[in-house]
């Protein structure tokens, strides 16, 4: 089995300043990721490339082998950190838009999840709270059976409670072939799913170990990236 | 996928363009249904009415300019475009597919417009003779370029079609060429509009003034027998307008596909 993702020498730059700085990465199929870093470590930039949103200034990176495109786009599962739905179409169109474009897209279980969250399929995108399109776009993402997902901060705008329900929506809703990588800052919520982590300070991975290495160690996540990250 | 991204931005901007299209054509009918009320009394009505409808059609001519921009940059280019360029759609679907709809509104707006005239002049046509007056006119000047006559229709459509579409190709070039700069992209946009347009002038006065000099030389020498010179120049004029502006629109669309598939950088 080739790996899911691998960066080679990948650099990203805006204008002067680099925001990714010769990652090389690799991770295999069938974890669950967890990448790690403060604000403005390079997180979403690197996702963002997995994507094909940004192009590499140096460097490459590949996802079952190919290089960003229509054929990555097919089997990976994106999670932006912003609001990509439109204002005017309902919740059943965006669904029916994924129906139409994503082969592998499931509206069962989209409309399963819409339901155990409240949210009624004939309500427009316009008027619903920031939270509420956050949980919509979850649970498309989420409704996909894709064989990379990359979700970039998936929690970070939602109250607690929907929080745990959503990382147990993650952990239910994917097949163990599959890869989740979650980017995100809040550890102790992540923590417990996570079997690999990548810590990521400055544009520079500073470590990709499995969760249970560290733990052999005596250590949690969360006291290792406050150790590593210290400010 | 193309079918689809076509449906779906049918959709999008379809949503903008009928009630348009509606209002255009109600203000019309009210505008022609006081005029006839109110025959031989006092004109306040109408003329509002009339404006009312002026600023509709004017308002429709404006959308569909802004809509084809907007659609171009708001879907693809901002927040909308994470969930357009994911999608496992090349990126010529994209442009294509948002071209074609623009065209479609234009072709629209024009035959809505033509619709509302049609309404505001409805007892003119329903006197017969002053259509086939009108129909005759056309018909003449058809026959002047004899057994081409039906050519020169189809030139003259295929000419409309080929500068909408390069009208349309430039703004999406120019806004991809922006989209290269890191920052003020609409500054940069508003360059590559420019740069463009001078491009495209220089192009066509170096591509008609210099190898057509002979053309309009030979046309100055044989201009006695000047009705079959006429029409075969007229023929030349509107192919050589159709396949400049389609070569130009083949080159802003390959700018625009390269940036899409090559150079893209949402912010």
């Amino acid at each position: 089995m080739n790996a899911i993702l691998e960066c080679k020498g990948l650099t990203k730059s805006y204008g002067g300043k680099k925001a990714l700085s010769d990652v090389n990465l690799t991770i295999e199929r069938g974890r669950i990721v967890g990448l790690l870093g403060p604000n403005g470590s390079g997180k979403t930039t690197l996702i963002k490339l997995a994507n094909a949103l940004l192009t590499p200034t140096s460097g490459e990176i590949r996802i079952a082998g190919m290089k960003p495109g229509t054929g990555t786009k097919k089997i990976v599962s994106y999670l932006p950190e912003r609001n990509y739905l439109n204002d005017w179409m309902r919740v059943h169109d965006i669904i029916g838009l994924f129906r139409d474009f994503y082969g592998d897209f499931r509206p069962d279980k989209a409309y399963d999840m819409l339901k155990r969250l409240n949210i009624n399929p004939n309500d427009k995108l316009k008027t619903m709270s920031k939270g509420t399109k956050e949980k919509v776009q979850l649970i498309l993402v989420m409704s996909r059976e894709a064989e990379l997902y990359l979700l970039d901060e998936p929690i970070g705008g939602v109250d607690p409670a929907a929080r745990d329900y959503i990382l147990e929506t993650i952990i239910s809703n994917y097949n163990p072939e599959a890869t989740i990588i979650i980017s995100t800052h809040l550890i102790s919520d992540v923590e417990k799913i996570l079997d690999h982590v990548i810590f990521i300070r400055e544009g520079q991975v500073v470590l990709s170990s499995s969760v249970d290495e560290i733990r052999e160690q005596g250590k949690s996540v969360d006291g290792l990236f406050r150790e590593v990250f210290r400010c | 996928m193309l079918g689809k991204l076509l449906k779906y931005e049918l959709k999008a901007t379809g949503r903008t363009f009928m009630p348009i299209y509606a209002a255009m054509l109600i203000a019309a009918a009210v505008t022609k249904l006081i005029s006839a009320l109110t025959a031989g009394g006092s004109e306040v009505p109408e003329f509002i009415s009339a404006i009312v409808y002026i600023m509709i059609l004017m308002g429709m001519f404006v959308m569909t300019f802004v809509v084809m921009i907007q659609r171009f940059h708001k879907n693809l280019l901002s927040d909308e475009g994470y969930l357009m360029f994911t999608l496992p759609v090349e990126p010529w679907q994209h442009i294509v597919s948002k071209l074609l709809i623009s065209v479609l509104w234009n072709l629209g707006s024009l035959v809505a417009a033509f619709l509302s005239i049609v309404i505001l002049t409805f007892d003119e046509i329903a006197n017969r003779a002053l259509m086939l007056d009108l129909f005759a006119v056309i018909a003449e000047f058809l026959t002047i370029f004899g057994p081409t006559g039906s050519l020169v229709v189809l030139e003259i459509f295929l000419a409309g079609i080929a500068t909408t579409v390069f009208g349309i190709l430039l703004i999406y070039a120019s806004i991809a060429l922006g989209h290269l700069s890191n920052r003020h992209r609409t500054m940069a946009s508003l360059g590559a509009f420019l740069g463009l347009t001078a491009f495209a002038q220089i192009l066509f006065a170096c591509l008609t003034l210099i190898p057509n000099v002979r053309v309009l030389q030979h046309y100055m020498d044989t201009l006695q027998e000047s009705l079959q010179t006429s029409i075969a120049l007229f023929h030349y004029v509107m192919w050589f307008t159709i396949g400049f502006f389609t070569l130009l629109s083949a080159g802003y669309f390959l700018i625009t596909n390269h940036i899409l598939k090559k150079r893209l950088n949402l912010e």
